[in-house]
């Protein structure tokens, strides 16, 4: 088990060290001067060849690339990350700040997709091809389908307009205002969990319709049980292995779900701010931010592999 | 240029004679998929109905998508704009009807390229293995150390806009997808003893892969290209909306979309219903016609792709 941690974890560290590689050299090669992002079109005509010169001195972009690689690694190993083009704050403070309320967002969506996805994945493998089961199963390919931006941009409207209600648009730790913290995440969290419910219901359906073929379920209904308690305690459990593994690959795409998603609720956290370092070419944000996804991706992926090796010994010996 | 044609020359019988071999068994093929899954044939309907609008877009749109009409801005659906208008007066159904072309040409553009790739690349790892296959599982675990979104967008901004490069960006997300299943797909047959046998026979490398291998493969293939393109409809809309996708003049609906944000404080219904009740159509018909597909050629794949 020992080695098996040891030699995911090493993986994991060398995928990270070539994401910040790959990270940095992609977006080096952007087209258009970075100095148009900053000025504007017209503002950059107006510059002389020496301003440009020695703003690009400033921001440190005329060194030679290695060396603007390995001061991004120091400011990545000393936790500042760098600034923004258009802002004052440091990116390590713009993440301190906006993290936690995407962190939020995509931990609720969990919980969210689990409360959802197992009861109808349930009720649809208690009696398959039953109308239950059909419609249940529709709704979750028909969720797969919608994107979810789409769903929180109506989820927008009709709030709107059906209620006059627009949820607060300025960050509140969950600490200092709980109510107004809590209308900003649940939009988003709803929107994320949904999508994910509909992955969850159908991969729990299909784990636990093989599972209940098994010979121990069959023993556990010939010694009398209950059909209800054998679902619960001994098909679930072991049904529940793919589904966790599911759900940890899902949070990462979460991650990168909640880039459109927070746009479209406006909901001030770190998607919305990958979005505006987008829409600004803001590079500095840009590698700053898809680095720090990577890192969680790769992460997540380590802790789901990791859990599902302790959950099930037979899978560290592949 | 001498002109021989040696079709002309063929009696009628023997054309109608020499089709069926292949043609009866397609038709028959498609009678049975019909047969056994009724909605998903109705959703290849749907499917094939959304490719037929994309190619004759410009003879079922009533105005021109991107022509500006300042006398009917942000108007809701009426008589004469069945999806009402936009903020400077272009038509909503007509931008709707070419924004499949956008989509679709991006969604099929992109599968082709990258789980086409993604295949090859599998077949090649799965048939070789070795250092081979060790390496390039690496460097597929890599690909898939971003999510899928996020390295469309840094590619699709690091390419610069365009169509093309929108469609490479989703291309490279797609390729893992493609190598992983195929590789699986190929693994598996090398140990059968067709194979086997064949190798025996002294059959080189190009022969088995083209004439033993290959065949297999063309199922799950088939199954995995149009579940993804479901997938990079998605992803195509998401870049369209988040401004890194087709540049705005082109029609498309996720910029459809981001434009009805940038309408105003408060976006009109219309502009947001109808292009995403285009994408969710879009989307949910390549899913179950991909549902189908797989329940028809190979049921044993429900769940591995």
């Amino acid at each position: 088990m020992y080695s098996y941690i040891v030699r995911r974890l090493a993986f994991g560290a060398i995928t990270v060290v070539g994401v910040s590689i790959v990270v940095f050299f992609v977006l080096r090669v952007l087209p258009g001067d970075p100095l148009v992002a900053i000025f504007g079109p017209e503002g950059f005509t107006k510059l002389s060849p020496e301003q440009r010169a020695s703003y690009m001195a400033q921001l440190g972009l005329s060194d030679p690339l290695i060396v603007q690689y390995l001061r991004w690694v120091r400011d990545i190993l000393s936790g500042s990350l760098g600034h923004s083009f258009f802002r004052s704050e440091s990116v390590a403070e713009m993440i301190a700040r906006r993290g936690p309320l995407t962190a939020e967002i995509a931990a609720l969506s969990v919980v969210l997709s689990w409360l959802v996805g197992i009861p109808v994945a349930i009720v649809s493998a208690l009696k398959p091809n039953s109308i239950g089961d059909n419609v249940s199963r529709f709704l979750s390919i028909l969720f797969l389908a919608i994107p979810g931006f789409w769903l929180a941009m109506l989820i927008v409207l009709v709030l709107l307009f059906g209620l006059g209600y627009r949820a607060p648009l300025a960050n509140v730790a969950f600490f200092t205002d709980p109510l107004a913290n809590l209308q900003i995440v649940v939009g988003p969290a709803i929107v994320l969990g949904l999508g994910q419910a509909a992955y969850i219901a159908r991969m729990a359906r299909s784990s636990l319709l093989e599972v209940v073929r098994e010979d121990y379920v069959r023993t556990a209904r010939a010694k009398g049980l209950n059909n209800r308690l054998v679902i619960a305690f001994h098909a679930l459990p072991n049904a529940l292995l793919p589904v966790i593994t599911l759900s940890g690959i899902l949070l990462g795409f979460v991650l990168a779900g909640s880039i459109p998603v927070e746009r479209a609720f406006g909901t001030p956290g770190l998607g919305y701010a990958m979005y505006t370092a987008v829409s600004e070419r803001d590079i500095f944000v840009m590698q700053n931010l898809v680095f720090l996804y990577s890192i969680v991706f790769v992460l997540l992926n380590i802790t789901v592999d990791l859990a599902s090796a302790w959950l099930d010994p037979r899978i560290r010996y592949r | 240029m001498s002109v021989t044609q040696p079709d002309t020359t063929l009696p009628l019988e023997s054309i109608a004679v020499a089709q069926p071999s292949w043609l009866r068994r397609a038709l028959r093929g498609l009678r049975t998929f019909v047969r056994r899954s009724p909605m998903s044939a109705f959703w290849a309907c749907v499917a094939a109905a959304i490719i037929f609008m994309a190619i004759a877009a410009p003879a079922l749109a009533p105005f021109d998508p991107v022509r500006a009409d300042f006398r009917h801005m942000t108007k809701p659906p009426s008589e004469l704009h069945w999806f009402g208008t936009d903020q400077i007066g272009r038509d909503t159904l007509s931008r709707v009807i070419y924004g499949s072309r956008a989509s679709l040409t991006v969604a099929a553009g992109a599968v082709l390229l990258g789980t086409t790739l993604g295949a090859i690349w599998g077949l090649a790892c799965g048939y070789f293995g070795g250092r081979f296959d060790i390496f390039s599982q690496r460097i597929i675990e890599f690909l898939q150390s971003f999510p899928d979104l996020i390295l469309a967008m840094a590619i699709a901004m690091a390419l610069g806009a365009g169509m093309g490069t929108v469609i490479v960006a989703i291309a490279i997300t797609r390729i893992p997808f493609g190598g992983r299943v195929i590789r699986a797909v190929v693994l598996s047959l090398k140990e059968l003893s067709y194979v086997e046998a064949a190798r025996g026979l002294g059959a080189s490398h190009m022969r088995m892969m083209a004439r033993h291998i290959l065949p297999q493969c063309i199922a799950p293939y088939l199954i995995l290209a149009t579940t993804h393109l479901g997938v990079a409809i998605i992803i195509e809309a998401a870049l369209g909306f988040l401004g890194v996708g087709i540049p705005p003049p082109t029609p498309t609906w996720g910029n459809m979309l981001a434009d009805s944000l940038n309408a105003g404080l408060v976006p009109p219904w219309w502009l947001v219903l109808f292009p995403g009740v285009a994408i969710t159509l879009t989307v949910l018909a390549f899913n179950l016609l991909g549902d189908g597909i797989r329940d028809a050629l190979d049921p044993r794949l429900r769940g591995a792709v």
